[in-house]
């Protein structure tokens, strides 16, 4: 049985103050960042989008579905085709790449929907992933092969979008934006099926809730998050590439969810902040990054299963996530 | 006149700290005693076995500092890693350019990553010399601070296409490729090299990755008897294609292979002497490995990296290293980043003593190296070569 005490109605309004405070504050970051650390704070925000989709899935959905880093490329590839081909500017693509990511979300979901669970769909959804690949390397004429897709050069109000200062903001407000709407999302009715899905799926379907429907728009919505997450990486590094979104990528987004707190939305925060800062900071180790990395990641499983997030629930009730799974 | 003279002075006041970040731009990364370089490379993940590539690059620069540096100033190297993937290469060049303040940079393995590097790098306008990377399109089109210290796959195309037309008597050339965009960087600069001399390939084939059989490829080889086959492919494919083509009687068709594969390795693969007897690769340098010419470079590398086990990769970026030294030495002590740019422009036939082909730079062509030598068995031995039949 659940320990956890939950919130009171005191603490849940202070937990929504704190929501919007975080980024209040965080709009003074350029403040104090060089054009590095705003670059890496930039990938961070990319980071935590790309972990919500993939945590929604596995974690929340209970889908053991590898299908996240397919979405993340079909975003970006989406978003610099669209500007780059197309001449549509890219504060627009960043919704359309959010609509094929969700397009890759449908196509991911049939193989749960037809009832394929478990390694079964593990293997599935990655070689999903694996095709994609395969898509932006031989489409050449589409997404430029192996020599990838650059973003071309544009202006909003005057500055350059190569700006990191400037991308930090419409991250930022790309990222509340989604975080918000997915937090949103998984407190309504649909959250909770959501939930019931993952525990049982055959009961949740005797309580005449559509599992189906629940499973598709979980995967749909996944890939919009994530779709939109690659719109933003396009931006970042201005060129896309397919080795970009291969096996390494989908490791990394995965230990940032575990790391976080499977199912955890400021799981999914914290694994992404701690997963994208760490590399550079070990920077100053060559050759001992990848070491450090892996003992760190084993390090925090082993001591907190359940994540960083399970560390700050214990902290205070105003971290109780009410959708959040409470033992593995 | 008192109004417009008072208006200049507070033009020049208020004119002067931008003046003087200009000043301090120039001279960014720079004191009395050292350069520091910036040097990016794969030393993590997947294809950290290209970080060799530095190598002989940064025992050049430990030989220039034990012989006192240049103008007294010893060159500093601040090495970040790119993990051969891009966001990681732009985090690294942010880094080095904005945090690490270094004067310049010089290095970058990954074609892809440097790529991506460039409008970040062309942007912040320091001087920048690609010392392994080859794809074409870092440094064309021209940008004021960017230089290729190595051949670009442009170069190499044409080098194995002129290779193969110096051979007497030699119209009728077939290719034969992966289907990929490496193959395609060289396949395609030596088929516009063929057009220019008036010569079409006879014959276009594909063999894709993977393939262990090459028998199709090669009976279709046997109908057109072609002079000289172009090969791009890579090192395993190679060996797979030559056993095929002597196995139906076609041994003595010579082929022209490209820089991603080694003589003396697609040797070993095969097995059999009489299957690479007519294989020639292209080869940047001004002797074998182990050849005479080399032992310096060789010898250099151990004194600084005693552990080093030398291979093709290892010797890559000395050259440009070379050219680097040269230029800041002609600049003179009072260095600046547009002073050196401009010495670099200034670098004609520079005769790196490793590479097979010289380093020019012009205000109109940052792409240094424009071509490569040969190697191939000469009676029997791995010999370079100019041109047919003509030994480095």
């Amino acid at each position: 049985m659940s320990q956890t005490k939950m919130p009171s109605a005191r603490q849940r309004r202070l937990r929504s103050w704190l929501f919007w405070a975080v980024p209040a504050v965080l709009l003074l970051l350029p403040l104090a960042t060089n054009p590095y650390t705003q670059f890496i704070a930039n990938g961070i925000l990319i980071s935590v989008l790309v972990t919500l989709g993939f945590t929604l899935v596995i974690g929340n959905l209970g889908q053991l579905a590898f299908a996240n880093t397919a979405f993340f490329g079909i975003g970006a590839y989406a978003s610099a085709i669209l500007a780059a081909k197309l001449g549509v500017p890219w504060l627009l693509t960043i919704p359309l790449a959010g609509a094929f990511g969700a397009l890759g979300g449908f196509l991911a979901s049939s193989a749960a929907l037809r009832g394929i669970r478990s390694y079964y769909l593990a293997i599935i959804t990655l070689a999903f992933g694996e095709l994609m690949r395969w898509a932006y390397l031989h489409a050449k004429p589409v997404t430029g092969g192996t020599d990838g897709m650059p973003m071309p050069r544009e202006t909003l109000l005057g500055t350059s979008l190569s700006d990191d200062t400037l991308k930090f903001y419409i991250f930022l407000a790309v990222t509340v934006l989604l975080v918000k709407a997915t937090l949103n999302l998984m407190r309504s009715r649909f959250g909770r099926a959501v939930m019931a899905v993952r525990e049982n799926e055959v009961a949740t379907a005797s309580l005449a809730i559509p599992t189906a429907r629940v499973i598709l728009v979980t995967f749909m919505w996944s890939g919009f998050v994530v779709g939109c997450a690659g719109a933003l990486f396009a931006r970042h590094v201005g060129h896309v590439f397919p080795e970009s979104f291969g096996m390494l990528h989908l490791i990394a987004s995965f230990a940032m969810v575990l790391v976080g707190g499977l199912g955890s939305v400021l799981g999914a925060v914290l694994g992404a902040v701690l997963l994208t800062a760490l590399p550079e900071y070990l920077r100053a180790f060559p050759g001992m990054e990848e070491l450090f990395f892996g003992l760190i990641v084993a390090g925090v499983l082993v001591a907190m299963p359940m994540g960083l997030a399970s560390l700050l629930r214990r902290v205070s009730p105003i971290f109780v996530e009410r959708f959040y799974r409470e033992a593995p | 006149m008192k109004t417009f003279a008072s208006l200049l002075a507070a033009f020049a006041v208020s004119a002067s700290p931008l003046l003087a970040q200009d000043d301090a731009w120039e001279t960014q990364g720079l004191t009395d005693d050292a350069i520091t370089i910036g040097v990016m490379g794969p030393f993590s993940g997947n294809a950290s076995s290209y970080s060799k590539a530095l190598i002989g690059m940064m025992a050049y620069y430990d030989k220039v500092n034990a012989e006192g540096g240049v103008h007294g100033r010893q060159l500093v190297a601040v090495q970040e890693d790119t993990a051969c993937d891009s966001a990681k290469g732009l985090a690294a060049a942010k880094k080095l350019i904005s945090q690490d303040e270094v004067f310049m940079l010089q290095g970058n393995s990954c074609s892809g990553v440097a790529v991506a590097l460039r409008p970040t790098i062309e942007e912040a306008g320091l001087p920048w010399i690609v010392a392994h990377a080859v794809s074409d399109s870092i440094s064309d089109p021209l940008a004021a601070n960017i230089f290729h210290g190595v051949p670009t796959g442009r170069a190499n195309g044409r080098a194995m296409a002129q290779f193969v037309l110096s051979k007497p008597d030699t119209t009728n050339v077939a290719i034969i490729e992966h289907s990929n965009d490496w193959a395609h960087s060289y396949s395609n600069p030596a088929r516009d090299y063929l057009e220019e001399q008036g010569v079409t390939p006879s014959l276009e084939l594909t063999m894709e990755r993977g393939q262990t059989d090459a028998t199709a490829q090669v009976l279709k080889l046997r109908q057109e008897q072609p002079d000289f086959i172009i090969a791009a492919l890579y090192e395993a494919e190679t060996a797979i294609f030559l056993r095929d083509l002597k196995k139906y009687g076609m041994g003595d068709i010579p082929v022209m292979g490209t820089a991603g594969t080694d003589l003396e390795n697609t040797l070993k693969r095969t097995g059999d002497f009489d299957t690479v007897k007519n294989y020639y690769v292209i080869h940047s340098y001004v002797d074998n490995l182990d050849g005479p010419l080399m032992q310096p470079w060789g010898d250099m590398i151990h004194e600084y990296y005693p552990e080093e086990e030398l291979s093709t990769f290892s010797f890559v970026s000395i050259g440009s290293a070379e050219a680097l030294v040269a230029a800041l030495e002609a600049v003179g002590p009072e260095l600046t980043r547009s002073k050196l740019m401009a010495a670099l422009e200034e670098v004609r036939d520079f005769d790196t003593g490793i590479l097979s082909d010289p380093i020019t730079w012009t205000p109109e062509d940052h792409q240094g190296v424009k071509g490569s030598a040969v190697a191939g068995f000469v009676d029997g031995e791995p010999t370079v070569l100019k041109a047919w039949g003509q030994p480095y």
